[in-house]
C-alpha cells in the first residue's frame, strides 16, 4: 500500500465513522434542532464519499443541494414552528423503541445479507472523473432528454402548488344551509365523532 | 452524434398527447394570469376539456403507429400504453366536468386546481408509457406532488390538511421504498436504466434467482401497491378519501389507480421476468387481502366517501385476478374492468359530489327517501351502485365476468371463488345505499331530504355536472349490451403489445411443463 492508497483508506474510515455517528444521532437525540444540524453532517460525509468515488459533481452537488437547501430548509421549518411545548410521556414508550429497534435491526440484516450474497454485476467502464460534468450533460440532451424536460413540469407545479398552500387567501363570505362557515372548506359536514366507531 | 440525427432518433411523436396536455396546462396557468381569476374561472375548465378531448383524440390517431418507442428507449407508446393514457386523460376529463360547482362551492382558486390536475393526469400518462427507471420515478413523482396538492386543496378545512399531510408522508416513504427497490435494479443490471435491457443484463448475469432481485421485486411492489391502495399498503386510503376534495377523490381512485396498474403491468412483466412465479405469487396475496378486507370493512361503513374508498380497495383486488392468471384474457378483462368502472365510479362520485352540493352531507343514513325529492339522481346512483356491485345488465356485470372467466380458464379456481363470495357482499352494501334511497317511506325521510332544496340546474357550474352524470349512466348501462366494441378494443389492445405477447407465451409455456411434469408427481402418491 503506497502514500495515496493509505491516505484514500484512512479518509474513508473517518467519513464512514462520522457518517454512521451522526446519523446514529439525527434518530437517537432529542433535541430536534440537535438532529437536523446533525442530518447536515450525514449529507457531508456522503458528499466526502462521492469525492473519493471520483464523483466530484454529484459531491458538489450534494453539498449545493442537500446541504445548501434541504437542510437549511429543514432548520427554517423546526425555527419557524418551534414552540417549547413540554409534550405529555407516552406510555409504552420502552416497548415501542425495542419493537421498532427490532424491526430495523431485521431489515439492516435482511438487506445486509442481500449486499453481501447477490454477486453484483460490478461495471468495467472506469470512472470518468473530470469529464463526468460534460457527460451527465450529454446524458441529459440525449437518451435522459424526457425525465429531464418533465421534471421541469414537475417543478413549475411544485412552485404553483406551494403558492397555492401559502398565499394568504381572501377569504369569501361562503355559508352552508345551516349557517356554518365554509370557506375553503369541504362542504361535506363533518361526521358526528361520538357514537360512530372509527376502524 | 449532431443535432439533426438526435432529432430524428428521438420519435418525439410518441407523446404527441403528453405534448398537447402540456400546451392545456400552459393556456389555463398563463390565461388566468391574462385575464384574472374572475373571468378565468368561466373558459378555463372547457378548455382544459377540450385539450383532454384533443389528447384522446390523438392517442386514437396513434393505434396503428408501429414505431412506438420513443426519446432513445425512455417511452414506450404501445397499445397497452394508449389504452392506459385513454383511461386516465378521460378519467381527468370526467372529473373536471364535476368539480366546477364543487370548486367554486368551496371558495377555491379553480384555474390553478385545474392547473394541477392535469398535471397529475399528465405524470399519470407518462407513467403509464415510462419503460426507464428513471421516467419511471420522475412520472411517478409528478402524479403524486400533484395528488397531494390536490389532496390539501381546500386548506382551511382540518379534515383537508390531516388527509394531504398523511397522503404526503406515507406517499414520501413509498416512494423511497421504491427508489431503493430501482436503485437495486440499477446495480443488478451492472448500470442499466431501460427495462427491457434490465431483464437482458440480469438473465445474462444469472442473477434470476439472487436474492438481491427478489428484495428488488418485493420493494418495488410496495411503491406500486401504494399507488393502487392494495391491502395492506392502503392505510392511507380512507382518510385521504374521507378529507379530500370529492372531485379529487373520484380522480385518485380512477385515474391515478389506472396508472398504477399501468406501471404494476410493464414493470413487472418487463424488468421481472426471472422471478414470474414470485411476483405471481406476492400479488395473489395482495389480490386475496384487498378483496377481503375492502369489501368487508366496506360493510360498516357510514360515510358515502368511506364506503367508495374500501370498496375502491376490494375493486382493485378484482383487477389484481387479471394481473395474476398472466394470460390474454387476463391482460384484456382488466383493461375492459378499469374502462367499465372509469364510467361507473365517475359517475357514483357525481352524485356523491351532487348531493352533498345540495345537502352539504355525505352521510349514507341521509340520502334515506331521497327518491320522492330527486328521481333523476336516485336513479343514476342505483345504477352506478348496482354497476359497482355487478348487477347485469350493466357494464360492470360484464367486467366482471369476463375477469372471473379469464381467471377460471387460467386456472385461478380459488382466486375465483374467492371474488365472487367478495362480489355478493359488495351487492349487499351498495343495495343497502340504494335501498334506503329508493324503499322509505316519506315520513321516513331524513332532515337532509325533507330540506332538499329546489332542482336547479342552472347555476354556474351544474350543467356540466349534470352533462358527466347523464354521460356516464348511459355509458353503463349501454356499454354493458353493447360491450363487443370494448372488447375488440382490449383483446386487440393485448395482442398488439409486444411485452405482453412475450409474457403470455412464456407463462403458457411453464403451465404446459407443469402439465407435463405433473402426472410423474401424482400417479405414484395414488398408487401408495
Amino acid at each position: 500500500m503506497n502514500l495515496a492508497e493509505g491516505v484514500q483508506f484512512v479518509s474513508m474510515g473517518l467519513l464512514i465513522a462520522t457518517m454512521l455517528v451522526t446519523a446514529l444521532g439525527v434518530v437517537l437525540l432529542e433535541n430536534i434542532v440537535y438532529s437536523a444540524f446533525l442530518l447536515g453532517g450525514v449529507f457531508v460525509s456522503i458528499a466526502g464519499l462521492y469525492l473519493l468515488l471520483n464523483a466530484d459533481f454529484v459531491a458538489t452537488a450534494q453539498v449545493l443541494i442537500y446541504v445548501g437547501a434541504v437542510n437549511v430548509l429543514i432548520l427554517f421549518a423546526i425555527m419557524l414552528v418551534n414552540n417549547n411545548r413540554a409534550f405529555a410521556v407516552v406510555e409504552g414508550t420502552k416497548v415501542r423503541n425495542a419493537a421498532t429497534a427490532i424491526v430495523c435491526g431485521g431489515i439492516f440484516a435482511l438487506l445486509g445479507t442481500m449486499v453481501v450474497t447477490t454477486p453484483w454485476a460490478i461495471s468495467s467502464v472506469p470512472a470518468s472523473g473530470n469529464a463526468s460534468v460534460m457527460k451527465i450533460g450529454l446524458h441529459f440532451f440525449s437518451d435522459f432528454l424526457l425525465p429531464f424536460e418533465v421534471a421541469s413540469v414537475l417543478l413549475l407545479m411544485a412552485l404553483v402548488g406551494a403558492i397555492v398552500i401559502a398565499r394568504r387567501e381572501f377569504i369569501p363570505e361562503i355559508f352552508s344551509p345551516k349557517g356554518e362557515d365554509e370557506a375553503l372548506m369541504l362542504p361535506e359536514r363533518p361526521r358526528d365523532l361520538v357514537g360512530s366507531g372509527k376502524d | 452524434m449532431d443535432f439533426a440525427t438526435l432529432a430524428s432518433q428521438l420519435n418525439a411523436g410518441t407523446i404527441l398527447p403528453e405534448g398537447i396536455v402540456i400546451a392545456t396546462i400552459m393556456v389555463v396557468l398563463v390565461g388566468d394570469l391574462i385575464v384574472g381569476r374572475a373571468r378565468a374561472t368561466r373558459w378555463t375548465p372547457y378548455a382544459a376539456i377540450a385539450g383532454l378531448l384533443a389528447a384522446v383524440v390523438a392517442l386514437y390517431l396513434q393505434w396503428d403507429s408501429s414505431d412506438t418507442i420513443g426519446f432513445l428507449g425512455a417511452f414506450d407508446g404501445d397499445a397497452l400504453s394508449i389504452v392506459f393514457r385513454g383511461i386516465v386523460a378521460l378519467s381527468a376529463a370526467g372529473t373536471l366536468l364535476m368539480s366546477m360547482r364543487y370548486v367554486e362551492q368551496s371558495g377555491t382558486a379553480l384555474p390553478e386546481f385545474i392547473a394541477i390536475l392535469l398535471t397529475a393526469t399528465l405524470g399519470g400518462m407518462f407513467l403509464s408509457g415510462a419503460n426507464e427507471l428513471v421516467m419511471v420515478f420522475i412520472a411517478l413523482e409528478t402524479l403524486s406532488i400533484s395528488s397531494y396538492l390536490l389532496t390539501g386543496y381546500t386548506k382551511r378545512d382540518p379534515r383537508s390538511n390531516e388527509a394531504a399531510l398523511k397522503y404526503l408522508l406515507i406517499g414520501a416513504s413509498s416512494s423511497a421504498i421504491f427508489l431503493y427497490g430501482s436503485s437495486l435494479l440499477y446495480g443488478l443490471s451492472g448500470g442499466h436504466t431501460k427495462l427491457p435491457e434490465i431483464a437482458a443484463q440480469i438473465a445474462q448475469a444469472n442473477l434470476g434467482q439472487s436474492l438481491g432481485l427478489v428484495v428488488a421485486l418485493v420493494f418495488a411492489i410496495a411503491g406500486i401497491a401504494f399507488k393502487i391502495a392494495a391491502v395492506p399498503f392502503h392505510q392511507w386510503t380512507p382518510d385521504v378519501y374521507e378529507g379530500s376534495p370529492t372531485p379529487v377523490v373520484a380522480f385518485l381512485s380512477v385515474g391515478s389507480k389506472a396508472a398504477g396498474f399501468a406501471l404494476a403491468i410493464r414493470l413487472l412483466v418487463t424488468a421481472f421476468p426471472a422471478v414470474t412465479e414470485e411476483w405471481h405469487f406476492v400479488m395473489t396475496a395482495l389480490a386475496i387481502l384487498s378483496m377481503v378486507l375492502g369489501n368487508v370493512v366496506a360493510l360498516a361503513q357510514t360515510s358515502m366517501k368511506r364506503l367508495l374508498a374500501y370498496s375502491s380497495i376490494g375493486q382493485a383486488g378484482f383487477i389484481m385476478i387479471g394481473l395474476v392468471v398472466g394470460s390474454e384474457a387476463g391482460y384484456a378483462s382488466m383493461m375492459f374492468y378499469l374502462i367499465a368502472y372509469l364510467f361507473m365510479n365517475l359517475g357514483a362520485f357525481a352524485c356523491v359530489i351532487l348531493f352533498a352540493l345540495r345537502t352539504g352531507t355525505d352521510q349514507i343514513s341521509e340520502y334515506s327517501g331521497l327518491y320522492q325529492k330527486d328521481p333523476l339522481m336516485t336513479l343514476a346512483l342505483s345504477v352506478f351502485l348496482l354497476s359497482l356491485g355487478g348487477i347485469p345488465p350493466m357494464v360492470g356485470f360484464f367486467g366482471k365476468l369476463y375477469l372471473f372467466w379469464a381467471g377460471w380458464q387460467a386456472g385461478a379456481y380459488g382466486l375465483v371463488l374467492l371474488g365472487l363470495v367478495t362480489s355478493v357482499i359488495s351487492i349487499y352494501y351498495y343495495i343497502r345505499v340504494v335501498k334506503m334511497m329508493v324503499v322509505k317511506e316519506p315520513d321516513e325521510m331524513s332532515d337532509a331530504v325533507k330540506n332538499y332544496p329546489e332542482i336547479n340546474w342552472t347555476l354556474p357550474g351544474l350543467r356540466p355536472l349534470q352533462v358527466g352524470m347523464v354521460g356516464a349512466l348511459i355509458a353503463t348501462s349501454i356499454l354493458g349490451i353493447l360491450s363487443n366494441p370494448l372488447f375488440l378494443l382490449t383483446n386487440s389492445a393485448v395482442q398488439r403489445t409486444p411485452i405482453l405477447q412475450a409474457s403470455i407465451a412464456k407463462t403458457a409455456q411453464a403451465k404446459a411443463l407443469a402439465r407435463l411434469e405433473m402426472p410423474v408427481v401424482v400417479v405414484p402418491d395414488r398408487q401408495g
